[in-house]
């Protein structure tokens, strides 16, 4: 990208440093050069785009996506998750590490961040296998992996049963303060499950996920987190105890952040309506008390991020009866209108909504975009915050089309992204 | 101090000793030096006494540095490897004790594989018992040999700054020389990957570290441990060539302490795993050889302090003659 870009005209939002007011944001080398309501049409450029009063934010960085590369392409691959991200303003996203073969070596870091630069349009960063091929046993070559450019480790969603495994694993990767994430799931209770268990559960005779599955492997968690001290991302959590139990530990000293799934801020437990297997996800949609509990955690900022936890699965693995159906939804190009449409539809600021999907997440693995700063990378978004829409799974870019969104009414569209600068996406 | 009485009768640990115990040891090892390296290598204030090396653990180089100073203080010395014997089969820790102790030892080298067996043993023995290594816990003349090869190779200890780096949480070395390091005025520091520094290392008198760079910034004395090859498997450390990366000793790492430091390892080594072949040899910093010769020369000097110590068993001529042959 050469010259200067300016985009005048915008409203400007940086969940930094809460800043929301008109003005812009002029683009030089990639990087933003300046920002803020002294940017107007008059500003010196080589370029200028008019927001036409539309908001300008950073890009958004999820922390959970699931692609099918390597291993199973036909899924998802980093071009196909790359340009859904771009449709969905999402501008850096990190890869789980259940792939085939699993991530967790310094060659496959290496083969995942040499693809995302050569293929995808955002920016792709590979997070490692917290142990060996995901199974449970021996810890992976974390300091290593690391250094290679793995942002955090996890066992992806199979979580490590061995408590003395997790603890010597987490007390070495406190050795190199590196953040590990871990989905709260205890399999004893999870196995063979559908959806949340309870009473909707029990009418539609499908065996129920207990909250306990989360409770049971938090509470390990977070006990382990405070004797290792390590920093543990407790990874999608989906109740309100759960939240409860976080804000607790914090409060205690514990080096302890959480995520959130955007699909459970969105739906509960009787979206699962009529069988859909779209519905079925890990972890599954709760209850609504559950549901409100976590958007109030959002409200005051007690949730760090919100992720996609896009997570593809082709027609053939969902067309079945619901037991049979794979679990996961792909959700990078809805994650920034689910959230818009609860900024409408809950009254919450943008500034708030957009924080644990820009700087919330940025802050955890220390990377500089995520923010509107002079000198930080120009990843940004451009979006109209109340257009109305029907998502239609058709629509999507990602190769699979399991979204829960499909047929539901969203409130905000992306206009146009950017990354380092240079436009990868714009609506036509 | 020459007529300072040492007033234990084992040696069970460097925990219990005071700075006049342990360098009333290095100085009688002094001397020992000066004969090992003379052509008669040969005492007999140990004559007539009987030293028993028992070791149910293998060992080499510990086993073999204890007889040869008993053969050169003039000791009857024998060996017993229980790792591969019958007294093994079967027969408990106390009965084996029982059964040595009945043919009057003098003095009784003890190395076991649990941590507090030496102790143990002594409880039940009349000899003076030397502990050559118990479990995880203490390796005591390990501990005065490094102390000796430190005073005679660099200086006084007395504010020195050494490191102690590699599997702390197993190293029985480690503890032992943590121990005689502070009581003799070094500034101790421990680095390891959080996997192998102990819980409450902090409390030991020793400053922890993960970072081995930092940890060895302006250190005289770089003292290296034996990772044992079960701990590389996934457990405690995801492989050798990480721990060679973050924790073995190499040039770039070395750099980080004083110019000139001296490297030390207990061996046997694992070269390429926790320390470079360049390091390991080198002519002037490595003292990895050294040590193995002031091994001998401290062991001589425990055993003659000990012996001294050791109830007399001459007080029934003809009953212990019997006993012994």
């Amino acid at each position: 990208m050469t010259g200067r870009t300016v985009i005048y005209n915008a409203r400007v939002i940086d969940p930094a440093s809460g800043f929301d007011e008109k003005g812009g944001v002029v683009i030089e080398g990639g990087v933003i050069a300046d920002v803020g309501a002294g940017v107007v049409k008059t500003t010196a450029g080589d370029l200028k785009i008019d927001a036409k009063g539309k908001v300008l934010a950073p890009g958004l960085i999820d922390l959970r996506v699931k692609t099918g590369e390597p291993g199973a392409e036909n899924k998802e691959t980093l071009a196909t998750a790359g340009d859904a991200a771009a449709a969905g303003g999402v501008t850096t996203f990190v890869v789980m590490p259940d792939t085939d073969p699993v991530i967790d070596s310094v060659a496959l870091v290496d083969f995942l961040q040499q693809r995302g630069e050569s293929v995808a349009k955002v920016k792709v960063y590979p997070s490692g296998g917290l142990t060996v091929g995901l199974e449970g046993a021996k810890m992976s070559e974390i300091g290593l992996i690391r250094e290679a450019g793995a942002v955090f480790f996890t066992n992806g969603d199979k979580p490590v049963e061995d408590a003395g495994v997790l603890r010597r694993a987490m007390t070495y990767a406190a050795s190199f303060d590196t953040l590990v994430a871990s989905r709260p799931d205890t399999p004893a209770l999870s196995k063979n499950t559908v959806m949340n268990a309870g009473a909707f559960a029990a009418r539609l005779g499908l065996r129920g996920t207990p909250p306990e599955a989360e409770w049971i492997a938090l509470a390990r968690d977070l006990m382990l987190a405070e004797t290792t001290g390590v920093r543990l991302l407790v990874d999608c959590i989906s109740t309100e105890r759960s939240l409860d139990a976080i804000e607790r530990a914090r409060g205690q000293g514990v080096k302890v952040s959480c995520s959130v799934a955007a699909f459970s801020l969105f739906f509960n437990d009787l979206d699962v309506g009529d069988y859909l297997t779209y519905c079925k996800v890990q972890p599954p949609f709760r209850t609504e008390a559950d549901r409100m509990a976590l958007i109030d955690g959002l409200k005051r900022g007690a949730i760090d991020a919100v992720v996609s936890a896009h997570d593809p699965q082709p027609t053939e693995d969902k067309r079945l009866p619901i037991a049979d159906a794979a679990f996961g939804a792909v959700g990078l190009e809805t994650l920034l209108p689910a959230l818009l449409s609860l900024a409408i539809r809950e009254e919450i600021p943008l500034a708030t909504i957009l924080k644990p999907v820009t700087s919330g997440p940025a802050d955890l693995l220390g990377l500089p975009q995520g923010r509107l700063a002079k000198g930080a990378p120009a990843d940004l978004v451009l979006f109209d915050a109340a257009a109305p829409w029907a998502c239609d799974r058709d629509d999507l870019s990602s190769r699979s089309k399991n979204s829960p969104f499909d047929g539901r009414k969203l409130e905000g569209k992306v206009l146009r992204t950017w990354v380092n600068g240079a436009t990868v996406f714009e609506r036509g | 101090m020459a007529d300072y009485a040492f007033p234990h009768r084992h040696l069970l640990g460097i925990e219990g000793l005071n700075r006049l115990d342990i360098e009333t040891l290095l100085e009688l090892g002094d001397r020992y030096v000066e004969l090992n390296r003379s052509r008669v290598k040969h005492t007999d204030v140990l004559a007539g006494r009987t030293l028993i090396n028992l070791f149910f653990e293998n060992s080499t180089r510990t086993q073999g540095s204890f007889e040869i100073a008993g053969r050169r203080l003039g000791a009857d010395v024998v060996t017993m490897p229980i790792a591969t014997s019958s007294l093994k089969k079967g027969e408990t820790l106390i009965d084996t004790a029982m059964t040595l102790n009945a043919m009057r030892p003098d003095l009784l080298v003890i190395r076991h594989g649990s941590s507090g067996a030496v102790k143990l043993l002594s409880r039940k023995v009349d000899g003076a018992v030397i502990n050559a290594g118990d479990g995880t816990h203490e390796h005591p003349t390990q501990a005065l040999l490094d102390a000796l090869t430190i005073r005679r190779r660099v200086g006084d200890i007395g504010g020195m700054r050494i490191a102690i780096c590699g599997d702390i949480l197993h190293s029985r070395v480690a503890r032992s020389n943590v121990a005689c390091l502070n009581v003799l005025g070094a500034e101790v520091r421990l680095i390891a990957p959080r996997t192998l520094t102990p819980p409450g290392a902090v409390e030991w008198g020793a400053e922890v570290f993960t970072d081995m760079r930092k940890g060895l910034a302006g250190c005289d004395v770089v003292m290296m441990l034996r990772l044992q090859q079960e701990r590389m498997d996934g457990a405690y450390l995801p492989s050798a060539r990480e721990f060679f990366h973050f924790w073995g000793l190499d040039e770039e790492k070395l750099s980080h302490a004083k110019p000139n430091a001296f490297v030390m390892h207990p061996g046997p080594m694992n070269r390429g795993v926790e320390i470079e072949s360049g390091i390991a040899d080198h002519k002037t910093r490595s003292l990895i050889t050294e040590q193995v010769e002031m091994g001998v020369a401290v062991r001589m000097a425990v055993l003659e302090t000990l012996a001294k110590n050791a109830p007399d068993f001459g007080v029934q001529p003809t009953a212990q003659a019997g006993a012994k042959s």
